[in-house]
């Protein structure tokens, strides 16, 4: 397939471009390829790193495919991952599967606030969304050095939380949760009568509309589902891994969830590979900052390059479509 | 001139343009005809390099093309899209508006105030607008892509005009189209293809519309082209629709005809606001309002459904397409590479097969080949028989007349009141003008 051949020579072309600025900084190309690797799939700790990471990554990831599957620029996954971490706070003394549920609801109900803000004024979600990411991150800020600081007052931070995912083989139970999520979103969007209208409506919303698609409610039907997913991803990176609130607990997920779902062509099944990927590329750069004292950052400039290459093939394709 | 050298182009399995060779002279008028995706347009996209060949020579030359679908940017004005070609310097509001006037008044084609954006204007206009546009440019040849299929009669003159006056400054023009009377009233020399092949290319003295069909469709004997008149109006029964002074009923027909961007889009629009159950839609502008290009055509065919499962929605896009005669490979083929007449079978199909009380139908064979017009026609009078109320807008005159039970004339967003079609067909051209 023509689109997997696409994003595989995408990613390469971001290794290839990160060990050269590697090189670039003195370090030996291929001894940071070697760090990379080892950080990476190295070694079991290794691959558990990566596939926690990839976790919040893949559910951020279906967060945007979804949304522009429907047309819709949700760039504000950010945003509704810190809520659904805040709602699953809050719950978390209910148990497991009520603090998921809160989670995926606040960040459904937020993601609203922009589809509402589009019915009522047609305000843009590209901007409403990524307006509220700073919302979230303030508000954020505002409970883990107030209301809900621990109790000591050491940190701003939270307590911890009430509630805790079971593991499985050293991985916390989110990256089942995360793989059924990829599988319900395809089954979704491909196999029933929702997933027909809101591709339908994210292709071409005036025929959709003459076709008698209510399109202004499945916008407001995707975003939500959209939201959800991202919500419930902030659930599980706080009962999984940081198991306590503070100010930078998204730490770029929700951002980095564009990346996952352009790299997988908004494909739901694609983006499990996306988001490992990107889950690697991620642990691997933590090796380099601790072995190499590069910094991890390094792994963002390998998001932006493989962004930067998807779009600049994927409009080279459409162009000889066309 | 010299323009394609046994050119072939496949599409997959199938052959668009199979190994013609094509020239032209300075001046010279040619009519290209055939049916939907007998390769006219593709021909001709080879030629000005829009598209590539997969064998063969293609001389270049200088072409400016008229496509059948706008090539406009909707939120600039007349002025600013003309402007677009120029390559370099500055650009003020007044400058490129004078500059625009000048190449409107150049080109004999009537256009005014420059000033509005390409998105308000009619479909007439826009179609103006791209023939501006494509003469602007001075071309060697002017490829004309059923130009007249937007255009009102009386627009269609205008335009027969500027081809003449073009012809006779030495441009040669080649004009696509599958309207056979209107191909002998301006081409000097008619060129037919069929699947992918010249099959003839005559001069067009003598010539009838009678034979040129016939080899456009390989019928021995055809009865192409005829629009036979609806047998006798249905006794008026229940009232379906009621809005201002237009009123569908059951088992009727009624057209709108007018020259296009006088308020026919706003009462289709208004029906749809109404959000009516059992209403359908054929709408007038296939790509951007009926298809879905990414989806397939069991998708497409689908569209709308209360419910959608995608193994019964295969098997049933399976029938349409035969029941339909849609020329595809299979029911997951992508709407967007069928031909023209093709994609208008399946927005029919999807709009028929749910038998709507009401239908409306804006424009429903515009660019379709005779056979499929043929095609669209019986299925509406069918609907009709089985009690659905039908509106039609339409700006082909003959195709009102013919299919119609009443027929009301809009000018200036204001609806006539109802006539039989015979008092349509004579008051047509004054109500049309707003002069009666």
């Amino acid at each position: 397939m023509k689109q997997i051949a696409l994003a595989a020579l995408a990613a390469f072309i971001a290794i290839a471009l990160l060990a050269l600025a590697a090189g670039a900084f003195g370090h030996s190309p291929s001894a940071v390829l070697a760090i990379l690797f080892e950080g990476s799939v190295g070694s079991s700790f290794a691959v558990r790193e990566t596939i926690i990471k990839s976790i919040p990554l893949l559910l951020t990831g279906l967060c945007v495919v979804i949304a522009f599957r429907a047309g819709v620029w949700n760039i504000g996954a950010e945003g509704q991952f810190i809520v659904g971490g805040l709602a699953a706070m809050l719950a978390a003394r209910y148990g497991v599967a009520a603090s998921f549920l809160a989670a995926a609801i606040a960040g459904a109900l937020w993601a609203s606030i922009a589809s509402l803000m589009r019915l009522w004024r047609g305000a843009p979600e590209v901007l409403t969304t990524i307006l509220l990411n700073f919302i979230a991150i303030h508000l954020l800020g505002w409970c883990v050095n107030g209301p809900l600081r621990e109790a000591s007052g050491r940190y701003p931070q939270t307590d911890l939380a009430m509630a805790t995912l079971p593991r499985l083989g050293g991985v916390h139970f989110g990256s089942v949760l995360a793989l059924i999520a990829a599988i319900v979103s395809w089954w979704m969007l491909y196999r029933t009568t929702e997933g027909l209208r809101l591709r339908a409506t994210g292709f071409n919303p005036a025929a959709a509309k003459f076709a008698g698609i209510n399109v202004a409610a499945q916008i407001v039907r995707a975003m939500a589902y959209s939201g959800a997913l991202a919500g419930l991803a902030g659930g599980i990176e706080l009962l999984g891994v940081t198991h306590r609130l503070f100010e930078r607990f998204a730490s770029g997920y929700g951002y980095a969830g564009i990346a996952v779902a352009l790299l997988a062509q908004l494909h739901p099944i694609a983006a499990i590979a996306a988001a490992l990927f990107f889950g690697a590329l991620s642990s691997g750069a933590g090796e380099l900052q601790r072995s190499a004292n590069i910094s991890a950052t390094i792994a963002t400039f390998g998001q932006a390059v493989v962004l930067l290459a998807v779009v600049a093939f994927t409009s080279r394709w459409r162009k000889r479509d066309a | 001139m010299l323009l394609l050298d046994h050119v072939t182009r496949r599409f997959g399995s199938l052959v668009a343009v199979d190994d013609v060779t094509f020239a032209i002279d300075p001046g010279e008028i040619v009519g290209l005809v055939g049916e939907n995706g007998a390769g006219k347009s593709t021909l001709m996209r080879i030629a000005a390099g829009e598209t590539s060949a997969d064998a063969g020579t293609i001389r270049t030359r200088s072409i400016g093309f008229v496509h059948q679908h706008f090539a406009l940017v909707p939120r600039f004005t007349i002025a600013e899209n003309l402007a677009l070609r120029r390559r370099f310097g500055l650009v003020s509001k007044k400058r490129i508006e004078r500059l625009a006037e000048e190449t409107i008044a150049a080109s004999g084609i009537e256009l005014t105030r420059v000033d509005r954006l390409a998105a308000d204007l009619s479909v007439g206009e826009k179609a103006k607008l791209e023939l501006i546009k494509a003469i602007a440019t001075k071309p060697e040849l002017l490829v004309l892509d059923e130009p007249t299929s937007v255009l009102t009669p009386i627009e269609s003159a205008e335009l027969f005009g500027v081809i003449r006056r073009l012809a006779a400054t030495g441009t040669a023009i080649v004009f696509i189209s599958h309207k056979v009377p209107e191909v002998l009233a301006i081409a000097q020399r008619i060129v037919v293809m069929r699947r992918g092949r010249i099959v003839e290319d005559r001069m067009a003295g003598g010539r009838t519309a009678e034979d040129i069909a016939r080899a456009m469709l390989n019928l021995s004997d055809s009865h192409a082209g005829e629009l036979t008149r609806r047998a006798g109006a249905p006794a008026a029964t229940q009232t379906l629709l009621h809005l201002d002074n237009l009123t569908l009923r059951a088992s009727e027909i009624v057209a709108i005809i007018g020259v296009s961007g006088n308020g026919q889009s706003a009462i289709v629009e208004a029906i749809h606001a109404l959000h009516l159950e059992g209403a359908a839609f054929i709408p007038e502008d296939r790509t951007r309002d009926a298809l879905v290009a990414e989806m397939t055509i069991a998708e497409n065919l689908a569209l709308g459904a209360p419910r959608w499962n995608r193994s019964e929605a295969g098997t049933a896009a399976v029938e349409l397409i035969r029941r339909y005669g849609i020329r595809a490979r299979g029911p997951n083929q992508l709407a967007a590479e069928l031909s023209g007449g093709n994609q208008q079978k399946v927005v029919l199909a999807r709009a028929l097969e749910r038998n709507p009380e009401i239908i409306i139908a804006s424009e429903p064979t515009r660019g379709l080949d005779i056979e499929s017009t043929r095609f669209v026609h019986e299925r509406l009078r069918d609907a009709a028989a089985n009690g659905a109320a039908i509106l039609l807008t339409t700006s082909d005159l003959d195709e009102a007349f013919a299919l119609s039970d009443r027929v009301h004339v809009i000018y200036r967003g204001e609806l006539s009141a109802s006539l039989t079609p015979e008092e349509a067909e004579r008051q047509a051209g004054a109500l049309m003008a707003g002069i009666a």
